[in-house]
């Protein structure tokens, strides 16, 4: 059971990094900078141009949107000087020594779009020379048709805004990890150094110090993993507005981001217990190579993304039962297959079990790194420590 | 409250940083622990906190009926020897923190701290930053910390370090205050003016070992204390003579005209008097009761100087 003490701490170390001045400043730059990179696009796109081509007289190249191909009676030499000059041409199509030669200023991103059309042409007077007609060969590049069917009712199908949603969840979850790793490190490092160790022992016991940070920065990082999640949707409606696609959130799945919040929160509990018991092993962060372990805590993202193509596959199955990567892979994969509910809340009720476990290992290890100043234990003491009894 | 240290041992890898330690400690007093830097207070303090455990001994509390084998925690306040407070957060916010774990609730712990801040003034510096007050106001919120839950045993380890001669002076008054609210103090310091004036009873440490304990009255007597003479004259006195007395053990010369001549314990003051009168005319001539500083220096000089076989007797 969850003390008093240990919800005191937790609320103590949400609030200590719950600067909501600082939080909306930096959404507010997140959706500055993302409304930046859209309108750089946009500045930036060169496909809303015309772009004049000079090519040999022998060609007869038909105009499109973005080229108009011109053929002029002057010379090569003068054509490339007046491509030099910026003048007239933004790229020359010539023939020299048996082979077709494009001379243009430097390279533009419009020129794989030039080389496309011209391909296009050179093969349309190929088939003529075989004696075909245009119609023939339009439907010998036309690929065959293959429909896929799937026969899992479960599976929700391909390119559907569940894949999506599962694509989103794990990016989710790994702003929340980061959010974990970054405020558990700070935060028992920076007590070790600020020496409130001795002071809290006389007044908690270790288990419940644990408990609280824990927990406190559980919620914390859930609590940025639901924020990014909402400044996400607030950007995608106001991006539909602006293109005019009307206000359309009937893709979301809300049965998933129910599933998610439970399976996030005791995902985060879990790795911030793993988290909480090497950084107690810490000394100093700047100097100590074991903050590295702590990211071991992502793997289970890395695996689930992996296998996200195969959602109805045996390595998504066990990663979804596994209590040590179900928080990642089993709300990816609901999102992409229908999962029956006795299945998730027997994942989940695994999970909770993993996390009462994880609980218990870090507390014994917590409770000896945090009373180590000046030097770290090896792993054998870490290993010894976690597989001890003692606790209190 | 009552304490019972029992024969208490304890090792760490190859050092044994308490060896045999025996005292115990009554309801309501001011109890010190003195001793050098290693002499293993902090290891005692540290074991009856209950964050570490004796190798061998015993440790007994008994409040109200009731014995553990160290102190509570909802009984204890503790101000560690290795201590530090939320820096980047206010005085208020950390102390309302740590006054919560203790199971107060808000008003109660917010009536607490502002007077404990008024008598350390500090009622001003409330809102700041724990980390803008200079070193000796925040050990002064933390010895606030240690007590606003109003514990039946406070442990304060090297309360006065780090405080100026005013502040050290606060901390006694600070200490008496708690000894009248009936809360038993103890305390681990290098300060003995502070000690004296303060500690009902004390012991004396030094390597793991308890080398005098008692009222300051018993170690003084246990001690055995050398009998110092104070001397001055109008003209430099006789270096050499003074130091060829035999009941003279040492002769100390801040200035040529004075002397502060140490004799043996077992030395008869009467003739050594006699002998000074015949040769010197003395402006000034005074016997010195030595303070518990030089006790304690006496003390473990002579600690140092022992032979095993002579501790182990």
């Amino acid at each position: 059971m969850i003390s008093r003490q240990s919800l005191i701490v937790a609320r103590w170390e949400f609030l200590r990094f719950f600067k909501w001045k600082q939080q909306l400043i930096s959404y507010l730059l997140m959706l500055a900078v993302m409304g930046g990179g859209f309108a750089w696009v946009y500045l930036t796109d060169e496909s809303r141009q015309q772009y004049r081509i000079a090519v040999p007289g022998t060609l007869v190249v038909q105009n499109t949107e973005q080229f108009e191909f011109q053929r002029p009676s002057i010379d090569l030499s003068q054509q490339l000087q007046q491509l030099r000059d910026h003048q007239t041409w933004h790229a020359v199509l010539a023939y020299q020594d048996n082979s077709w030669v494009l001379y243009t200023g430097a390279s533009s991103k419009w020129l794989p779009q030039l080389e496309q059309v011209l391909q296009s042409y050179f093969q349309m007077q190929r088939a003529g020379d075989f004696g075909l007609t245009d119609a023939q060969l339009t439907e010998l590049q036309q690929p065959e048709p293959i429909a896929r069917n799937f026969l899992d009712d479960d599976f929700k199908g391909e390119d559907t805004p569940e894949k999506m949603i599962a694509f989103a969840v794990l990016i989710l979850l790994l702003i929340g990890l980061s959010t974990a790793f970054g405020q558990i490190l700070m935060s028992i490092t920076g007590e070790k150094q600020q020496r409130v160790t001795e002071q809290l022992y006389a007044i908690v016991t270790p288990q419940q110090w644990m408990d609280g940070k824990m927990l406190g920065h559980s919620f914390s990082a859930l609590k940025a993993m639901l924020t990014t999640l909402l400044v996400m949707l607030v950007f995608f409606v106001v991006i539909s507005v602006i293109a005019g696609d009307g206000l359309d959130l009937s893709w979301l799945n809300w049965w998933v981001i129910l599933w998610l919040i439970p399976f996030a929160l005791a995902g985060l509990l879990l790795c911030a217990c793993f988290m909480g018991a090497i950084a107690a092993s810490i000394d100093d962060p700047n100097t100590s190579g074991k903050g590295v372990v702590m990211m071991v805590t992502w793997l289970p993202l890395l695996f689930t993304y992996l296998v996200i193509e195969s959602p109805s596959g045996w390595a998504m199955t066990l990663l979804s039962w596994l209590p040590v990567t179900s928080f990642a892979a089993m709300p990816v994969r609901m999102s992409m297959v229908e999962v029956p509910w006795w299945q998730l809340s027997l994942s989940l009720a695994l999970l909770l079990a993993a996390v009462y476990y994880m609980r218990r290992l870090g507390g014994r290890i917590f409770l000896r790194g945090m009373q180590m100043y000046g030097k770290e234990p090896s792993w054998g003491d870490i290993m010894r420590w976690a597989l001890s009894r003692k606790a209190d | 409250m009552q304490l019972r240290i029992d024969a208490v041992t304890k090792q760490y890898a190859t050092v044994t940083a308490v060896n045999q330690v025996s005292f115990q400690i009554q309801s309501g007093e001011i109890f010190a622990l003195l001793g050098p830097n290693g002499a293993g207070k902090s290891s005692i303090i540290r074991m009856l906190v209950g964050m570490t455990k004796p190798d061998a001994g015993s440790i007994s509390v008994c409040y109200q009926d009731q014995t553990f084998q160290h102190v509570p925690r909802r009984l204890l306040g503790y101000l560690p020897e290795d201590r530090g407070l939320y820096g980047d957060k206010s005085v208020e916010k950390n102390l309302l923190f740590l006054a919560q774990l203790h199971g107060l609730g808000k008003a109660e712990a917010l009536s607490r701290m502002v007077h404990w801040l008024e008598v350390f003034e500090l009622t001003e510096r409330r809102h700041d930053d724990l980390k803008q007050l200079s070193k000796g106001n925040q050990q002064k919120v933390q010895l606030i910390a240690a007590v606003l839950h109003k514990p039946a045993l406070v442990i304060l380890d090297e309360p006065f370090s780090g405080l100026d001669p005013i502040n050290q002076e606060k901390v006694v008054d600070f200490l008496k205050q708690l000894k009248k609210n009936g809360m038993t103090v103890i305390l681990s310091a290098h300060q003995m003016a502070m000690v004296e004036k303060l500690a009902d009873r004390m012991v004396l440490m030094a390597k793991g070992e308890v080398v005098l304990a008692g009222t300051l009255a018993d170690i003084r007597q246990q001690a055995q204390p050398e009998v110092q003479i104070q001397l001055s004259s109008k003209v430099p006195l006789p270096a050499d003579w003074l130091r060829s007395l035999e009941a003279v053990t040492r002769v100390e010369l801040p200035q040529p005209e004075q002397a502060l001549l140490t004799l043996s314990p077992d030395a008869d003051v009467g003739p050594v008097l006699q002998q000074l009168l015949g040769r010197i005319e003395p402006e000034q001539i005074a016997m010195q009761k030595p303070d518990l500083h030089q006790l304690y220096l006496n003390a473990m000089s002579r600690h140092q100087r022992q032979t095993p076989q002579e501790a182990a007797a």
